[in-house]
């Protein structure tokens, strides 16, 4: 072939290169398909066999919305309604809307998924041009984690973890590392509920022995290293002792899973082809992920998902629109309808999974009243474009069962509002976690629970 | 403390105030926003806190702050001035942070002038800056390979190149690299990626039984005369649905001839073999039409639609004269015609998700149709390729409506037929299971002996140094204990190789701590990979390691050629590519490209031709041994044929970089002027002039404007009572606060210089208000003249370019310490000063070559020592 690059390495590098370049932004939505995705016909199911349990999961849409259209006129008791919100009326009993609100330490841009679930101060560490720290979902998935055969779900429609200010991930774990994300809907169905195959028992503890000689094994190499270094060094190899340590301590926890079957759930009219990266898939693909989120809970396979619906400076509408173009509206009224459009195409997929958890009989009640549901952005465009991280759209739904007051809309002034982190905790406490502090929260938020 | 916070994660500190020590103080009022650094090392700190300082807070804190019942329990009045104390500094930062907000004082309270609250600012930050700096070590942190070194590594001690680092969390960069020890972090879930990345890496590498069969379709699409969905191929007993597309055929190739769904040449529905490399190869050619066919088939079109519309309304026939004008004259006269070869993208499908394995020109002509092959790796789930067209014209309001059509004249793509073949396996067993398993010959007979053979050999190379026989037992025991459970001698094999990729050792640059605490000196093979990770970002061959082992490696004069050796290398590319790009800011490209609708230009054929500008012009000047000054501006750029039609630069054919010399008129030359900057200095809708200027102080001058305040929000899209205000008119509006002026007077200058270039790095006179930032007559003009506010004028990109070559002290400063924190893998400090001066006046003394520069980096003693 001729595409000859002279400072690439070799030909080799030069393809490995390009094919790095699919998840570049906008010209592979462009990428036609063979056959587009077409609107879903799965179903919920009518019952949940499940014994009724907290589960929570974060949805996160980028690059803000039109909040002219989005926040409620008026605060307080039944006033959860809205041009857009509107879209959730059959809902209204079952979900609050919260203004006002940001992470004081968020410092705007797009970089509102990195923090969105942290509350970090991403600067706060000398010497280092990044840090994040824990996010809610994991502080939850670490002491309720092990109950389910995953402990928690990251999706996003990027996959992997993105760039430092560019997440394409809202988990980060206890050191602040990123937690990568899946997005294609197939590899999901499958690591969720096709059972591995039948011989594969034997070799799966084989394996895990395995694994656990070989941590063995680089922890004494790290030990044995450890004399050799200097103070600084010494600090440094510790967090890598740590890490092994930690994650023997994981293998051990994956040893009791392997003789429980994964379950049995059927993939018929679940759209598994659908891409993300297509415009034209987009509305199918984003039905799908909500339906495996959806069996995911059902089948009690984890309890806590975080789903970034499309990455910072990204996104679609129903109908392939620009989000992120859309977001700097400068107050265009044109713009802002057409943002207004994406918006609402969002709170359809999300209004259609609320209904599936509304239908689903669980115990006594719904899955919804079981379910807690957090659904925002880490921007606000504002009335010109901005990109402030300040009086974030956010609203919060189910989980009527563990205390969530809803049908309302909490309003706080964006300067003197508590932080954000203070509907994390009450996300968390609700989770079972027993804690009162989480980042900078003050305490839970006022009047949501 | 938000002090150093950055809204595009720049550099930290060190280089600003490192800058500053070397700087005169001539140069510092004229591109030093605040002198804030400066302050602490030439004044005496005390003195500007006992005349400046403290009047300030008894004048406008203490009321509040003071020693009586002070206020959220900060008293001014007895604030330490040790910054050293992290308590004590932040506690100053937070006074930057709520004087800089207006937060403080409160409305209701005396105001102090903006002019006197940023002389506190500056002092504040300065002495929080050198602090910082001050508690910086001076050696480096143990180093973990970074996801580049890691592939790279992997690539030359296993023989396998898939990047397998891709799937690896980003590492967390500092000082604006990611190679920096101190903040390489390692998190569980990194450790589990390294297991699991030494699985794949070995399953790869080392093979089993004889060689696996391979197949070798050949597939030609015009059989498939209706086109699409219809035709099924057996090949080795599969049913194969081989698609042409809704192309026609002509002469026996399949025409492409635009990129639509139904316009794709594929095969699929077939699983291969068995898993491994195999190479797409394909027979085509294109079609490049002329100005004039262009021109020719575009007004057949436009008169078509033209009667149409008289016939319809024959009324307004002027105005359909005047569009059929207008539209004509666009496609004789507009640049996007001159077209270069069709482009193709391969893509590859594996189970759901599809892969771009390969986009590129197709350059052969239809009379010498060439055989083009892709490789591409494959496992055994269902699989499909697809050959889509893949060149873009831009889409404008003349074209975009019959782009699609037939008639009008494209690059046109003529594909003859395609081929599958593999797994590749010139030799068996593959090069890479020789490679790791060495002389150790096959079936094994003696296993003991074997294992101990592969690993004596393989240890070593990858932990960098020579391995004890206890180490290589350790991992024969891991051996022994699992051959048991392992059907073959291969697969207990890769369970302690699996343990050497999972290491401390491999995963690290361990340089011990010395027994004799005396000499700090790095032994020969821990400086073989400090050269090797700098400037190849992967392991050191073996001629560094010989020479590390006959203990010649800390010989200056060594060094100096084993460096131009090492440049010399292809493995050098690396270095270009992680240093430039982190330097620059190139991994930005892309992340918030130019909205489409506005810069139709911006395509991704562009996209990727702005950055090998970039990487490639570093390149030139660097391998040609050029004036580093060039950096700032040339008489040449470094581009291909996409980009020099994107810059009106004509004549320039295929799509490798390369160099062309340019006349002024172009207004290109230099980094300042490539699209790969200016568009990564855009917002995605408009140029950012703030951005801009910022970016010129901090990555060309090394200085740093400072912290701007908190979420000011977006300058207007509209003015009231201006019409068309520019982007330039709205930012001053903006800032007319004054103590947003205090920075922004500094800064603007600098980016209002660069305002002929718009938000994707074309060349403009005007600032485009029509229809979707088209550029209507009487649109306003481009001002890029200003005056810095010592009374420098500075006019267009000409006016910056000179007064940055009048700077070149700072430039040099810059360079060297961005090289050198690179180099080393940490951040710099105070003590790294006399290595500055000296590579930079080494530098001078040779021509400014970044040769030189480099040269006198690693051979310092900061280089060569823990």
């Amino acid at each position: 072939m001729q595409n000859s690059n002279p400072s690439t390495l070799s030909r080799r590098t030069v393809l490995r290169g390009i094919g790095a370049c699919v998840a570049l932004p906008f010209l592979e939505a462009m990428l036609p398909a063979r056959a587009w995705a077409s609107e879903s016909h799965y179903k919920p199911w009518p019952k949940s066999s499940v014994k009724p349990t907290p589960r929570v999961i974060f949805c996160y849409i980028p690059n803000g919305v039109n909040i002219l259209d989005w926040v409620p006129q008026k605060a307080g008791k039944g006033s959860n309604t809205s041009p857009s919100l509107d879209v959730l009326k059959a809902h209204r009993e079952h979900f609050s809307v919260l203004s006002g609100l940001g992470h004081p330490h968020s410092t705007g841009g797009h970089s509102g998924a990195d923090t969105w679930l942290t509350g970090a101060d991403l600067t706060s560490v000398p010497g280092k041009d990044y840090t994040n720290s824990i996010s809610a979902d994991q502080y939850i998935a670490e002491k309720i984690g092990l109950q389910t055969r995953f402990p928690s779900i990251e999706i996003g429609d990027m996959s992997g973890t993105g760039s430092a200010l560019h997440s394409h991930t809202l988990a980060f774990d206890r050191n602040g590392t990123p937690l990568p994300t899946e997005n294609s809907p197939l590899r999901l169905f499958e690591r969720l509920f096709v059972p591995d195959d039948l011989n594969s028992r034997a070799a799966t503890l084989k394996r895990f022995a395995q694994k656990r000689s070989i941590l063995d094994d680089i922890a004494g190499d790290a030990s044995h290293l450890m004399k050799k270094l200097g103070s600084a060094d010494k600090a440094k190899l510790n967090e890598y002792l740590a890490s092994v340590r930690e994650t023997e301590l994981r293998v051990q926890r994956q040893v009791g899973w392997i003789d429980v079957p994964k379950p049995k759930v059927a993939s018929k009219d679940l759209q598994l082809e659908s891409q993300p990266i297509n415009a034209h898939d987009r509305p199918a693909w984003l039905d799908v992920m909500l339906e495996l989120s959806y069996l995911a809970f059902i089948t009690d396979t984890t309890r806590v998902i975080t789903f970034e619906w499309s990455r910072e400076a990204g996104g679609f509408g129903g109908g392939g629109e620009n989000h992120h173009e859309l977001s700097h509206h400068g107050g265009d009224p044109t713009m802002l309808a057409k943002l207004a459009g994406v918006d609402r195409f969002h709170l359809k997929a999300l209004d259609r999974f609320l209904t599936f958890l509304a239908s689903t009989q669980e115990g006594e009640r719904t899955m919804l009243d079981h379910t807690m549901i957090m659904f925002g952005s880490g921007m606000n465009n504002g009335l010109t474009g901005d990109h402030s991280p300040k009086n974030l759209p956010l609203l919060l739904a189910g989980g009527g069962a563990w205390g969530l007051k809803h049908n309302q809309h909490l309003a706080h002034d964006p300067d003197k509002a508590p932080p954000l982190s203070n509907v994390l905790l009450t996300l968390i406490q609700k989770m079972g976690v027993e804690t009162d502090r989480f980042q900078d929260a003050k305490g839970t938020l006022t009047g949501l629970a | 403390m938000k002090l150093f916070n950055r809204p595009n994660g720049g550099r930290g500190p060190n280089q600003v105030i490192l800058n500053l020590c070397l700087a005169s103080p001539a140069l510092l009022c004229l591109f030093v926003p605040h002198a804030k650094f400066h302050v602490g090392l030439v004044n005496p700190p005390e003195k500007t806190f006992t005349q400046v300082v403290q009047p300030f807070l008894r004048e406008y804190c203490v009321k509040c702050h003071g020693s009586v019942h002070p206020r959220s329990g900060l008293n001014l009045e007895a604030l330490p001035t040790n910054f050293r104390d992290a308590g004590i500094a932040a506690k100053w930062a937070d006074v930057v942070t709520v004087m800089n907000g207006h937060q403080m004082p409160p409305a209701s309270a005396k105001q102090p002038p903006a002019a006197e609250a940023g002389r506190v600012i500056d002092w504040i930050s300065s002495q929080l800056a050198s602090a910082e700096v001050a508690k910086r070590s001076a050696h480096v942190v143990l180093r973990r390979l970074n996801r580049a070194e890691y592939n790279n590594t992997i690539r030359d001690l296993v023989g396998v190149d898939f990047h397998p680092a891709d799937q690896f969390p980003e590492d967390p960069p500092a000082g604006g690299f990611d190679n920096i020890g101190q903040a390489l972090t390692v998190s569980p879930m990194q450790i589990e990626l390294y297991y699991k990345a030494a699985n794949q890496i070995l399953d790869r590498a080392l093979v089993e039984g004889p060689r696996p069969p391979t197949i070798k379709w050949h597939f030609e699409p015009r059989q498939n005369t209706e086109g699409m969905d219809r035709l099924r191929v057996k090949r080795d007993g599969q049913d194969i649905l081989l698609n042409s597309g809704a192309n026609p055929i002509q002469n026996g190739f399949t025409m492409v001839h635009h990129d639509s769904w139904d316009k794709v040449i594929e095969f699929r529905g077939f699983k291969v073999p068995s898993e491994g490399e195999y190479i797409i190869r394909f027979r085509a050619a294109g079609r490049t039409p002329s100005r004039i066919e262009v021109a020719d088939s575009a007004e057949k079109i436009l008169k078509q639609r033209f009667d149409e519309a008289v016939k319809a309304n024959p009324a307004g026939k002027r105005y359909a004269q005047e569009a059929l004008d207008s539209d004509l004259l666009h496609f004789k006269t507009h640049r996007a015609y001159d077209y270069g070869p069709p482009r193709i993208r391969v893509v590859q499908h594996l189970g759901s998700a599809p892969l771009t394995v390969a986009e590129m020109d197709i350059e052969a002509k239809e009379t010498d149709p060439k055989v083009y092959e892709v490789p591409a790796h494959f496992t055994t789930q269902d699989a499909g390729v697809e050959i889509h067209y893949a060149y873009d014209i831009p889409k404008y309001l003349e074209n975009f409506w019959l782009q699609g059509k037939d008639e009008f004249a494209r690059p046109t793509l003529l594909f003859d037929w395609v081929e599958l073949e593999g797994p590749m396996h010139p030799v068996w067993p593959s090069a890479s299971h020789k490679q790791l398993l060495g002389d150790v010959k096959e079936p094994v007979t003696n296993e003991g002996l074997a294992v101990r053979k592969v690993l004596k050999r393989f240890m070593p190379l990858a932990f960098r140094r020579p391995v004890s026989p206890a180490e290589i037992e350790e991992k024969v025991a891991l051996f022994s204990k699992h051959r048991g459970e392992a059907s073959t001698f291969t697969e207990a094999l890769k369970i302690p190789l699996s343990a050497v990729l999972a290491s401390p050792n491999f995963l690290y640059l361990v340089e011990q701590q010395p027994s004799e605490s005396s000499s700090q000196l790095l032994s020969g093979y821990e400086l073989a990979s400090r050269l090797s990770y700098f400037f190849w970002s992967s392991m050191p061959d073996e001629e560094l390691l010989s020479i590390a082992a006959k203990g010649k490696l800390q010989d200056s004069g060594v060094l100096i050629a084993q460096m131009n050796r090492m440049l010399a290398s292809p493995k050098c590319d690396s270095f270009i590519k992680n240093f430039v790009d982190q330097w620059l800011g190139l991994r930005k490209v892309g992340a918030n490209p130019p909205a489409m609708s506005l810069y139709p230009d911006y395509d991704r054929h562009l996209e990727t031709s702005i950055v090998g500008e970039t990487e490639g012009f570093f390149k030139e000047i660097l391998q040609k041994d050029l004036d580093a000054r060039d950096l700032i501006k040339s008489d040449f750029v470094t581009v291909n044929e996409r980009l020099a039609r994107f810059y009106g630069i004509p004549r320039v054919r295929g799509d490798a970089i390369r160099v062309v010399r340019v006349p002024p008129s172009v207004h290109r030359g230099g980094l300042l002027t490539q699209a790969s900057i200016l568009t990564t200095t855009s917002n995605g809708t408009r140029t950012s002039p703030v951005t801009r200027g910022v970016w010129v102080l901090r990555t060309l001058l090394g200085s740093d404007p400072g912290l701007p305040i908190a979420n000011v929000g977006e300058i207007p899209s509209k003015v009231p009572g201006i019409d068309r205000a520019t982007v330039r008119v709205r930012l001053q509006i903006h800032r007319q606060n004054p103590s947003c002026a205090r920075c922004h007077d500094k800064i603007d200058p600098l980016g209002f210089a660069l305002e002929n270039y718009n938000a994707c790095g074309e060349w403009r006179e005007r600032e485009g208000h029509g229809y979707q930032g088209r550029i209507e007559a009487d649109d306003p003009l481009i001002d890029a003249a200003s005056t810095m506010p010592d009374g420098t004028a500075i006019r267009g990109i000409e006016g910056l370019q000179d007064q940055l070559l009048k700077k070149q002290n700072s430039f040099f400063n810059t360079l060297a310490s961005q090289l050198a924190t690179y180099a080393m893998g940490r951040q710099l400090g105070f003590s790294d000063h006399t290595m500055l001066v000296n590579a930079v006046s080494n530098m001078k003394q040779h021509g400014n070559t970044l040769r030189s520069l480099i040269g006198s980096i690693i051979t310092s003693p900061q280089f060569r020592s823990r």
